[in-house]
């Protein structure tokens, strides 16, 4: 594990993407990612919220080391989020390698995150670690393999707060048990536009599941993004978990893909017209709002889909959700913008993107 | 698309809102959609719920009110106001208040899931423990002596080098 000079590491990561967005795996026409998340606490440690400035970072050193001695990955580098600034925090946040909650956070907290992206282990969170495995497309029972194996790996160095009834305590009850929260992303545009979406919502929440935005807890939705997790964390094992989720996503996917054909059939030229002219207004505007743009690239996505629009790859236009995102703009530009100059910024650079 | 709430400018911002099952579409103009943003209705946040939640069930708030851990120094109604635990001994502290709520936002009270190996390590020993005492139990009432003390030994040495509990 390596903490070289950690602003550059963040711009090297600026022009390009983790793994989990190629838009390669099962169904990953609409399925954009699945993610697993682990929260754990160390034994004899107060939570976060009782914590003092000095157990903080006595737990952020203690939880440091083990990560660095597990051997979870060579290639992990760990940042101290005290040490970089909001807009590098943002990025990580839009990158999906923090949460919110722990950039806006306080005092000794980090992450630990590979080359590839698609594991990250937030220090001082909410909790004093969570883990997090995220995958390209449909792939929950790949990314809890991956996840078991690294919790294995640092509970034979870390004591872990456990017990038999509860599980593994957390500083929050939602999370208590398993402190498994395991999600899948989807792009939903046609049951959106069809207004069937609240019948997919319906059907989830009977199952104890629920619907979140692109940026989990509390957020918008916005470009069709959903995010599709388990509430319950109690009484049922992470395997029983993961097959929930599991079960109910081929019926949501092949809802939408019914929904997508019912608008080809009924209305091709509507639909074509709404696709194309997403498509000229990337290639075109020079001002561009970040929700505008999601809206944008969510037609042009399943434009893509449905094979009307032949010329860009999923890769792009998966990656173009995150790179245009506020934090990333600013470190592709490295200074701070307002939100006029990341408009004109984000409008230049999909047509850079677009013209290739 | 005219903005749906000035009607003047051009709408830029699509909002989805989720109000229970039921969602909305919003068509906007920038401006307007920043004044509104602070009245927009989000998907709950987990906290959010934890707290509705709180306050649907636990009306026991009399009895627990003054309970305070000893480990962490949090009380139970400290926790009911920011809806977070102060440290794992809480689970125990605060057990009469938390069981409803687990049950109300799990169904469950009771783990089924993984077991650290080194939990399981000490449910292992905790057993073996139990069987060794009701051994012990057995000699006494036999008058055993013998068998009783190397009982007794054995379970000094088990029970010596665990700190749980
Ligand atoms: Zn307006
Ligand atoms: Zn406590």
């Amino acid at each position: 594990m390596s903490s070289q000079a950690t602003t550059m590491k963040i711009s090297d990561l600026a022009d390009n993407t983790g793994e989990w967005l190629r838009g390669t795996g099962p169904e990953s026409d609409i399925v954009i990612s699945s993610r697993i998340r682990l929260a754990r606490n160390v034994a004899r440690f107060p939570f976060l919220s009782r914590a003092n400035v000095k157990q903080k970072k006595e737990l952020e050193e203690i939880i440091r080391d083990k990560i660095k001695d597990s051997d979870i990955s060579q290639d992990l580098c760990y940042l101290n989020l005290a040490d970089i600034t909001p807009v590098d925090r943002l990025f990580l946040v839009e990158r999906h390698l923090i949460s919110r909650e722990h950039a806006g956070g306080e005092g000794e907290r980090g992450v630990a995150f590979g080359k590839s992206e698609t594991v990250s282990l937030m220090v001082n969170e909410e909790d004093h670690l969570r883990i997090q495995v995220i995958r390209s497309g449909f792939e929950l029972k790949e990314a809890w393999k991956t996840i078991d194996e690294i919790d294995n790996k640092l509970e034979k160095k870390l004591n872990y707060a456990y017990s038999s009834r509860f599980g593994y305590l957390t500083a929050c009850p939602t999370n208590v048990g398993t402190g498994m929260r395991a999600s899948v992303m989807l792009h939903l545009p046609a049951l959106g536009m069809t207004h069937h979406i609240e019948k997919v919502f319906n059907a989830v929440m009977k199952l104890g599941l629920v619907v979140r935005g692109l940026y989990g807890e509390g957020t918008q939705v916005s470009g069709d993004l959903y995010q599709i997790s388990n509430q319950f964390t109690l009484g049922k094992s992470e395997t029983e978990i993961i097959e929930i989720i599991e079960s109910v996503i081929p019926r949501i996917t092949s809802y939408e893909r019914m929904a997508r054909k019912a608008l080809v059939s009924e209305s091709r030229e509507q639909l074509e017209d709404r696709v194309w002219r997403s498509y000229g207004m990337l290639k075109v505007a020079r001002l561009i709002s970040s929700e505008e743009i999601m809206h944008l690239l969510s037609q042009v996505r399943m434009g893509v889909n449905l094979g009307i629009i032949k010329d860009i790859e999923m890769k792009t236009l998966n990656e173009l959700f995150i790179l245009t995102l506020p934090g990333h703009l600013q470190k592709l530009e490295g200074r701070e913008l307002n939100s006029t100059q990341r408009n004109v910024i984000r409008a230049s650079y999909v047509r850079k993107r677009l013209e290739k | 698309m005219k903005c749906e709430s000035c009607n003047k400018k051009h709408a830029t911002v699509h909002l989805t809102e989720i109000v229970g099952t039921v969602k909305k579409e919003r068509h906007l103009c920038e401006e307007c959609a920043q004044s509104i943003n602070t009245h927009l209705t989000k998907i709950p946040s987990p906290t959010e719920i934890l707290t509705s939640l709180i306050n649907q069930v636990a009306p026991e708030i009399n009895e627990m009110s003054k309970i305070v851990c000893p480990v962490c120094g949090l009380s139970y109604l400290e926790f009911r106001s920011h809806g977070r635990l102060g440290c794992a001994m809480d689970y125990t502290i605060f057990r009469k208040g938390l069981i409803p709520l687990l049950e109300k936002m799990h169904s469950s009270t009771q783990h089924v899931g993984k077991v650290p190996s080194r939990a399981g390590k000490e449910l292992i020993k905790k057993n073996e423990l139990m069987q060794l005492r009701s051994e012990l139990n057995k000699a006494v009432e036999k008058e055993d002596y013998e068998r009783a003390a190397e009982l007794r030994d054995k379970i000094y040495e088990l029970s010596g080098d665990n700190d749980e509990d």
